[in-house]
């Protein structure tokens, strides 16, 4: 006889993923307890004070990728998520002092690009659109739960048989093209359709972002096109902002869920999945206090949850290896600055044109060598850098005049061969500032503050796994049918009454929701029979 | 005078031989026309220097098809494997050997590991298990993703079936195998640096990736496909070089009745109204045929031998983006003695195998970055053997050949460096230093020196840009997509001409498959297309 309420739900972790989830669940009539272990909800969707008046994204730095169906069903925007959209999407800065522009609209960035090489200005146009239609054929299998191998359900053909008409739905050509295209590695994908290094680069570096892969790795294709899937990004990529930083879409997260009647208590770190007979009924917080659930949902890391939340004895020794060899490699690292005045970079007539993402990845070659070093266990001198100035559309993030951008460095090998990261934070953080002075001259004058989050940083402050952002390696090795492992890819996860449903979960990290929505659909299906 | 045959086959290599002697077997009156003055393509032994006869370039075998063996009775026709018995790894001060004798390899690893020694075992039985399972795989008709004509998936039907009755451990370990890097896979059992370098320098071979790039673990399958097949250890030399193996496969086809013309090239096959009707040689003289079997590479049958006019502009354009980039050279040398390793001196058995410059998974992967930018590695993996231990007719007596396979040698150099004669020379004796440093008298022993270039494997077997798997066994160049996406079916645009070679499911090695499965699909006599 439990003394306490007894919830359908109780999620562990409160990140986007854990509230879009708990969101569902709630408006689906069910009791749902989120349980955060920071004092704030959304993860790596924050947002930090980074100085008086300052305020920087604590991690994911855009949020255009959020499924729209998430957006609506939730009734985000009536809770206070605003999405400003830039025509911009990309600023590529290049050492020779010009830059490439990828705006939203294909049309006008094929126009841009005939200064630079009308064979590549030529390709653009048809490059976007093979990327939409691939993506297109991609956002089905995002949207569905990948098939169980072992034994398949009616369901599962019925979503195989509706991925099988998206496939057919792609004509004969690009059927055969996507089975073609998603193993390769990206170097060869942008090698095929464009000449330029700046064009390349570009392109190629939204595939390895947060990966430790760099553009010829196999399956980085994949990476960039299931990028692509289920927004508007096609070939630039989005470069969306929540309004009052990512933060406020955690916030927004929030109040829908709890609008639907969802409990959620931060400060709260489970410390342990309570299970009798091999089934998890509940967890035990780390004060020692108890609560019991039909449903024991992990917004966690799947290593983390297999290996640090649940007995080993009850999971077996072999389902323990296979969680132990979740490949985590974390090699990003965080840098937030404070800038006196908008920095002016070589080739941005108008200072709008950093309004999108400013990549500092000027060839294939450049983005493979920042790469190479990670695999000795060591930093490149020319890092790969995704920046963004939220403030120039977002003013209210930084005092008037001032401005705030906040960087993506890689790669920043959580294993480093020699050194440690309480040394090498601070100069991740000069490297950022040195590097960035070479593409905007006085850049590094105008810095003043720095915060920097290091791998070790991302996995004490967000328990991120190695400081993994997308919580699994988004290799080809752990996608699908298989994320984050073959025969537990369906949402229920290692034992009975356990579900996962964040990035470690099909169809993986980014700020989607996708994840907690899917699990949603499974977990529902479940209770229902309980 | 223009005699008329029912197959004519392009290239005297081990595929076109074998598609040859399946058609000859069958009735069929067959002409195989070489274009050298040796048979076998890269599976020849020539007499390099007087008295010493090499396996030019292809130099081991562990997948030649037990079937083919068997069927084309190939023991009868002088074919005999001599086995390599072991690897070993030389190091600065230490060696890792691995022998067949399973006992022995475990106490050799416990040295270095006891949890490395203990998961040897288990994951050797976990490869065995999985290979069972792979092999239907290299015999089967991959379908065309593009139809959705269900009965062109029903080959894979039982391949799903057999699949979904794994267990779970099995599966998963599929899925990896297709899916992960060798070095990633393996770290899953190993620890020990040297063992994971040395065990994953066989899913780089022939190809333009690191041992750290994902598709790279499925190779790791091949070395227990002999194991299973039980006919011979999973590496052997043939005796006579590789060239035995074609001339086996050769006489064995002649004795079915097949006509082998050596010093033919072809210049043309000859296609009239979308059919192929036969070839002219460069001598100019035309032969007909039902059908014209090409053991080549896409290159060669679609661009060089044809006339663009009857191919359409998408199947081209597939065509030539297809990617070779050989990535390999060779090395052989002619030896007066035997060298002795620095780390395990003396003239013992462990000579006898394989030996392997992959010390470590660094090295292997800056030889990988150094190619990756255009030049060849400064200290490459060598995977180096002494034919002449197991086979002494290779060589005048007391005399010894050894044969280097070298990676990495991009065929295409950056920064406007290109492979002539100083390029040539500076790689060779860049891997002649590096054995040296393993050898240390290696060099007082050489008579004889030859290096093979990527551009010179080219010229001399006609391989597209060196590749020795006749196109990159990249993810998305294997099944389905070999060698043009949604022509793996053997057949090609062209009604009547069909492709036999490496270039074709299931690729490239010494393994007959391409060849012995083209002709068993001709045989069935349909010519039916894919419906482009």
């Amino acid at each position: 006889m439990m003394a306490q309420t007894r919830y359908d739900a109780i999620m562990i972790g409160g990140g986007h993923n854990g509230l879009v989830a708990a969101g569902y669940l709630a408006k689906a009539g069910r009791r749902v307890l989120v349980l955060e272990r920071r004092d704030r909800v959304g993860g790596v969707l924050d947002t930090v004070e980074l100085a008086p008046g300052v305020r920087a994204p604590g991690v994911a730095h855009t949020v255009g990728r959020l499924r729209a169906s998430v957006v609506r069903d939730l009734g985000l925007t009536r809770h206070g998520f605003t999405p400003i959209e830039p025509a911009i999407r990309v600023f590529a800065p290049q050492p020779d002092g010009s830059a490439l522009t990828l705006w939203a609209d294909p049309v006008r960035t094929a126009q841009e690009l005939r200064s630079r090489s009308t064979h590549d200005a030529d390709a653009y146009p048809g490059f976007d659109r093979r990327v939409r239609s691939v993506a297109s054929f991609l956002a089905y299998l995002n949207a569905a739960t990948p098939p169980d191998v072992k034994h398949l359900t009616f369901a599962d053909l019925l979503t195989g048989l509706r991925a099988g008409r998206a496939f057919r739905d792609l004509g004969k050509k690009a059927a055969r093209e996507t089975t073609r295209v998603l193993p390769m590695a990206v170097a060869d994908l942008v090698a095929e359709s464009f000449e330029t290094d700046a064009v390349r680069g570009a392109i190629a570096s939204r595939a390895v972002l947060y990966a430790a892969m760099g553009p010829w790795s196999a399956g980085t294709a994949f990476v960039l096109l299931s990028d692509s899937a289920g927004n508007d990004g096609g070939a630039a990529g989005q470069s969306t902002f929540a309004r009052g930083g990512p933060g406020a879409l955690a916030e927004a997260l929030a109040e829908a869920a709890r609008s639907f009647g969802a409990e959620i208590r931060t400060g709260a770190e489970v410390a342990q999945v309570l299970t009798e007979d091999h089934r998890a009924v509940g967890v035990a917080l780390g004060s020692g206090e108890e609560l019991r659930a039909t449903a024991v949902i992990s917004n966690a890391d799947p290593k983390r949850t297999l290996t640090k939340l649940v007995d080993p004895v009850v999971l077996g020794p072999h389902l323990v290896w296979r969680a132990k060899n979740i490949r985590t490699p974390g090699v990003v690292s965080k840098v937030n600055l404070a800038l006196s005045e908008l920095p002016v970079f070589a080739g941005a007539d108008d200072p709008d044109r950093l309004k999108g993402r400013i990549l500092i990845a000027p060839s294939v070659d450049y983005v493979e060598r920042a790469f190479d070093a990670s695999k000795y266990g060591r930093i490149s001198e020319e890092p790969f850098l995704e920046v963004t100035i939220p403030s120039l559309s977002d003013p209210s993030l930084a005092p008037e005049g001032t401005h705030v951008a906040s960087v993506i460095v890689q790669w920043t090998p959580h294993a480093l061969r020699d050194g440690d990261w309480k040394a090498e934070g601070k100069r991740v953080g000069d490297l950022v500032i040195d590097t960035l002075e070479r593409y905007a001259p006085g850049f590094s004058k105008l810095v003043t503050a720095t915060q920097v989050l290091t791998p070790v940083d991302l996995e004490a402050e967000y328990g991120l796994p190695q400081g993994h952002p997308l919580h699994a390696e988004p290799g080809l090795d752990q996608f699908f049918a298989w994320r984050p492992l073959l025969g537990h890819a369906r949402y229920r996860f290692g034992i009975e009454g356990l579900y996962l449903c964040g990035s470690g979960a099909h169809p993986g990290g980014g700020v989607t929701g996708a994840p907690g929505a899917n699990a949603v659909r499974e977990i529902l299906a479940d209770l229902k029979k309980s | 005078m223009a005699h008329r045959y029912d197959a004519v086959v392009i290239g005297g290599g081990h595929n076109g031989l074998t598609a040859a002697a399946y058609l000859a077997r069958a009735g069929r009156t067959v002409l195989v026309l070489e274009r050298r003055h040796v048979l076998g393509g890269a599976a020849v032994t020539e007499e390099v220097f007087p008295g010493f006869r090499f396996s030019e370039f292809s130099y081991v075998v562990s997948l030649l098809r037990p079937e083919i063996i068997r069927e084309l009775n190939l023991p009868s026709h002088g074919l005999e494997i001599l086995p390599l018995d072991g690897t070993i790894t030389p190091l600065d001060d230490d060696h890792l050997w691995r022998v067949n004798d399973h006992g022995k390899t475990i106490r050799e690893l416990r040295r270095w590991s006891k949890s490395d020694a203990e998961a040897y075992e288990e994951y050797g039985q976990l490869m065995v298990d999985m290979a069972r399972f792979i092999k239907p795989i290299l015999s089967v008709v991959p379908p065309d993703p593009g139809t959705m004509n269900p009965f062109d998936w029903t080959p894979l039907v039982p391949l799903a079936k057999s699949f979904r009755n794994l267990s779970p451990r099995l599966q998963s370990t599929f899925v990896q195998l297709m899916t992960m890097s060798a070095t990633d896979f393996l770290r899953q059992w190993f620890e020990t640096d040297p063992l994971i370098a040395t065990m994953s320098a066989s899913g780089i071979i022939g190809t333009y990736q690191g041992i750290q790039s994902p598709g790279t673990a499925y190779v790791l399958l091949h070395h227990y496909m002999g194991e299973i097949d039980g006919a011979f250890r999973a590496w052997g030399v043939p005796k006579g070089g590789t060239g035995g193996i074609s001339e086996a496969i050769g006489s064995a086809a002649r004795a079915l009745g097949a006509e082998i013309r050596m010093e033919a090239p072809v210049a043309r096959i000859d296609v009239r109204n979308g059919r192929a009707t036969g070839v002219t040689l460069e001598s100019g003289e035309e032969i007909e045929a039902d059908v014209v079997l090409s053991s080549l590479d896409s290159n060669w049958t679609f661009v060089k031998l044809m006339d663009p006019v009857h191919l359409d502009d998408d199947f081209l354009r597939e065509v030539k983006r297809y990617k070779y980039r050989g990535s390999s050279g060779k090395v052989n040398l002619a030896l007066d003695g035997l060298p002795e390793l620095a780390c395990k001196p003396g003239k013992g058995e462990w000579l006898r195998g394989a030996i392997s410059f992959s010390p470590g998974v660094d090295y292997m992967e800056r030889a990988y970055d150094e190619a990756k930018y255009g030049m060849f590695s400064s200290r490459p993996y060598v995977d180096m053997i002494i034919p002449t231990l197991v086979d002494p007719s290779m060589a005048p007596p007391g005399k010894h050949i050894v044969s280097c396979f070298v990676q990495y040698a991009p065929y295409h150099l950056a920064d406007g460096r290109v492979w002539d004669d100083q390029m040539r020379e500076r790689f060779g004796e860049t891997v002649i230093d590096t054995l040296e440093e393993r050898f240390p008298k290696i060099r007082d022993h050489i008579l004889h020196k030859q290096f093979l270039t990527p551009l010179d494997i080219e010229e001399m077997t006609g391989l597209t840009e060196g590749n020795i798997f006749q196109g990159e066994l990249s993810l998305e160049q294997l099944f389905f997509n070999r060698p043009v996406p949604g022509w793996a079916r053997y057949r090609t645009p062209i009604k009547d001409l069909w492709i036999c070679g490496s270039a074709a499911h299931p690729g490239g090695g010494i393994m007959g498959a391409p060849g012995r499965l083209a002709a068993l699909e001709v045989l069935k006599g349909s010519s039916r297309r894919a419906v482009a």
